[in-house]
């Protein structure tokens, strides 16, 4: 007999209360290791999503994302110099214009103007010039076009003509400066070749699959805005259906057809590395003035999933070490409880001749051999909780965060402008599965034991002041 | 060789102080066979329990083969226990959830023995004692009184001590086995070199001593040497 099968038989001499105390620590165990599980899934989860925001920043008018409509606009002036900021890469100026069908009936003119001057609906609110086109839009209006006319259709609607279906919405024309999206990433095109000098003006564009498909348009094809001529130089796949429902023009062209040369919608600054992209973003900020520009990271819903999914990282955190705690407290508080029945079996043991450190020893790995079975079945708890818990802890932050968007989000979803983006980023919240991996339940396991040890420490402890008289004590 | 001088051990209960052991003296050689009675209550077990170090005197002390307990760190005396002291104690003081075998193993392990030897010595301890090699496996708690009382002193003689000092060793024992546990300790004393202190009214017993002492009222008278 050894000491530790000593331990093993003595952390089973009363098997009932064995059960209960395994049982209570089990909750413990099991409650840090989901924590620990949700903890490290949310941290991949939010690595994963900085990842894809990358390293570029968006520039836009200052109030040019808010209900107020934008201030002045930016400027060549104001590319150069966020050209001159440390650690900048690359600027990239952007035009957005917002076409609208050309043989559209006076009511859904009214309609498709009303949504157009719509601040804040789609793209840098109040920045996108109307201009009319010959193309149709890839995305029916359906539904969508109901819902979202139904505030602005308001005063015509007594004519009795509001033909919704035949509304039509408008598609996004973005004169770039380089061969990216208004996110910084390049553009994917399927056919065709890019526009070659983004700088001159050019009667080439970039036409995305949909709305080139809806409008049975080929490379090389030729539609009109403004009743100049384009001829179709590619097309490009941005991914999703409104994405797709847009043309991409070169930057002069763009502002040609706004009739406001030199001035930019947005920028899209790229930063060298991503340690450098929080202070870059304030050094900019700085360099534009607040009063001029608004600089964001990547998308402002992306940012508040993230800030929402660190929320859940910090409780998951604090509640992982309260468990972690509760299963120290609850070893300590058993194991003294032990020491103290025992006291006369610990004077027996010291009178024949134990050392002080071999009783303690025995004492901490009876508290281990408790902690191990409330592992197994504390990672067993885990492996079917941590899910749920998870799942549980981002839905409840998501639908907050679904609350402080919910104005601009429901508001331009209609039109493309946040609502795609928007909509992908409850899916990435919804979609954190926090499967438990063995890496991270073996870690937390780790910790538990160490816990363990600590805790169990003190009563081992205890158990060097009993004297070896007790012996004699009556029970 | 044991020399025990003016030994004094008081408790406090309330605002009385008792002294059950007060200033008690006397030298026994090795190999000896020495045997104390008293009435109950007069302070024999706390007596054995000094010379055990299992308590520290108030006063006085014991000096075993030249070395002061009275001068010893705590480890060791753990150390003298383990080594030099075989201890029976009266209420027998075994490890209930533990066999009979690994009770008398244990003080091995403390003393480092290889698990093979232990359990060797073990089984030819409990076979000295009569206890059946069947029961050799069963827990302490399903053993009778007289049985926990020979695996109480299998275990004492574990590691070959130089004194025993044993609490009414053959008090629960029908009188046949209790001749032979009388028997094995007076060869222990007489062939091993053993010096054994017994705490006993067992007349057969005290017969056999080669002294024989009373404790009363706190001293220790030794009575005529009645050999025979
Ligand atoms: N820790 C203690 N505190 C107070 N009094 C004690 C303590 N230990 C023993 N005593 C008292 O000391 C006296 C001697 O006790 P001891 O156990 O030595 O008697 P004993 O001679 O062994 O008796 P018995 O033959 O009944 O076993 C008793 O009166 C007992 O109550
Ligand atoms: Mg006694």
């Amino acid at each position: 007999m050894s000491v530790l099968a000593r331990s093993v038989g003595n952390a089973f001499r009363n098997k009932i209360r064995t059960a209960a105390v395994v049982a209570v620590l089990a909750v413990a165990i099991g409650l840090a290791l989901s924590m620990l599980v949700a903890n490290q899934a949310v941290g991949a989860r939010i690595e994963e999503l900085n990842a894809s925001v990358g390293t570029t920043l968006t520039v836009n008018p200052a109030g040019g994302q808010g209900f107020e409509g934008g201030g002045e606009p930016l400027t060549a002036g104001e590319a150069a110099a966020a050209a001159a900021v440390p650690n900048v890469t690359s600027v990239v100026g952007t035009k957005a214009l917002r076409l609208r069908t050309e043989t559209t009936t006076t009511t859904d003119s009214t309609g498709a103007a009303g949504g157009a001057t719509q601040p804040g609906a789609g793209g840098p609110g109040g920045q996108g010039a109307s201009v009319t086109t010959s193309l149709t839009a890839a995305v029916d209006a359906g539904t969508l076009g109901n819902r979202n006319n139904s505030g602005t259709m308001n005063g015509t609607a007594t004519n009795g003509t509001a033909q919704a279906p035949a509304f039509s919405l408008p598609i996004t024309a973005t004169g770039t400066a380089a061969e990216v999206d208004s996110t910084g990433k390049a553009l994917d095109i399927t056919s065709g070749t890019g526009l070659g000098d983004y700088a001159a003006a050019s009667t080439k564009a970039l036409v995305g699959t949909t709305l080139a498909e809806k409008n049975s348009l080929k490379v090389g094809s030729s539609f009109t805005i403004a009743g100049k001529t384009f001829t179709v130089a590619g097309t490009f796949d941005a991914g999703t259906t409104f994405g797709n429902n847009a043309i991409y023009l070169t930057l002069a062209e763009a502002q040609a057809l706004a009739g406001t040369p030199g001035e930019l919608s947005s920028m899209v600054v790229t930063v060298n590395s991503m340690e450098n992209v929080d202070s870059t973003k304030a050094a900019l900020q700085t360099a534009l003035g607040t009063d001029k520009a608004d600089v964001t990271q990547g998308q402002r819903n992306l940012e508040t999933a993230v800030s929402s999914l660190n929320s859940v990282k910090g409780i998951s955190l604090v509640a992982y070490i309260a468990a972690l705690a509760t299963a120290g407290l609850i070893i300590l508080l058993i194991m003294v409880m032990l020491v103290r029945e025992r006291r006369r079996e610990i004077g027996v043991l010291k009178a024949i001749g134990a050392r002080n450190r071999t009783i303690g020893v025995q004492f901490v790995l009876e508290a281990l051999v408790l902690v191990a079975l409330g592992s197994v079945v504390g990672a067993a708890i885990a492996s079917f909780a941590s899910g749920g818990i998870a799942s549980a802890l981002i839905s409840s932050n998501s639908s907050t965060a679904a609350t402080a968007q919910g104005g601009p989000g429901g508001f331009g979803g209609g039109f493309g402008g946040q609502g795609g983006p928007f909509g992908g980023a409850t899916q990435l919240l919804s979609s954190v599965t926090a499967s438990a991996s063995p890496g991270v339940i073996a870690a937390g396991i780790a910790a538990v034991f160490a816990v363990a040890v600590v805790g169990s420490l003190v009563p081992a402890l205890l158990t060097a002041r009993i004297r070896p008289i007790e012996v004699l004590r009556g029970e | 060789m044991i020399e025990v001088k003016d030994l004094v051990r008081q408790f406090k209960s309330g605002d009385r102080t008792i002294k059950p052991v007060n200033g008690v003296s006397f030298e026994l050689e090795r190999g000896s066979l020495a045997s104390i009675v008293g009435k109950s209550g007069s302070g024999k077990s706390t007596l054995l329990s000094l010379l055990g170090a299992l308590d520290k005197p108030t006063s006085g002390d014991v000096v075993v083969d030249g070395v002061s307990l009275a001068g010893l760190p705590d480890s060791k005396l753990t150390e003298y226990r383990r080594r030099d002291i075989g201890f029976v104690f009266q209420q027998f003081n075994l490890i209930p959830n533990l066999s009979a075998l690994d009770n008398v193993m244990l003080p091995m392990e403390f003393a480092g023995l290889r698990k093979a030897a232990r359990a060797q010595r073990a089984r030819e301890l409990l076979a000295q004692v009569q206890l059946d090699s069947g029961k050799h496996q069963r827990r302490i708690n399903r053993l009778s009184g007289g049985e926990q009382q020979r695996v109480a002193i299998a275990r004492a003689l574990a590691n070959e001590p130089k004194l025993i000092l044993a609490d009414e060793p053959t008090g629960n024992l029908d009188e046949q086995t209790g001749e032979h546990i009388i028997e094995l300790l007076s060869s222990l004393s007489r062939d091993h070199n053993t010096t054994i202190l017994v705490v006993t009214h067992d007349r057969s017993l005290a017969r056999r001593a080669d002294r024989r002492f009373r404790l009363l009222q706190g001293a220790l008278n030794e009575e005529a040497a009645a050999r025979n």
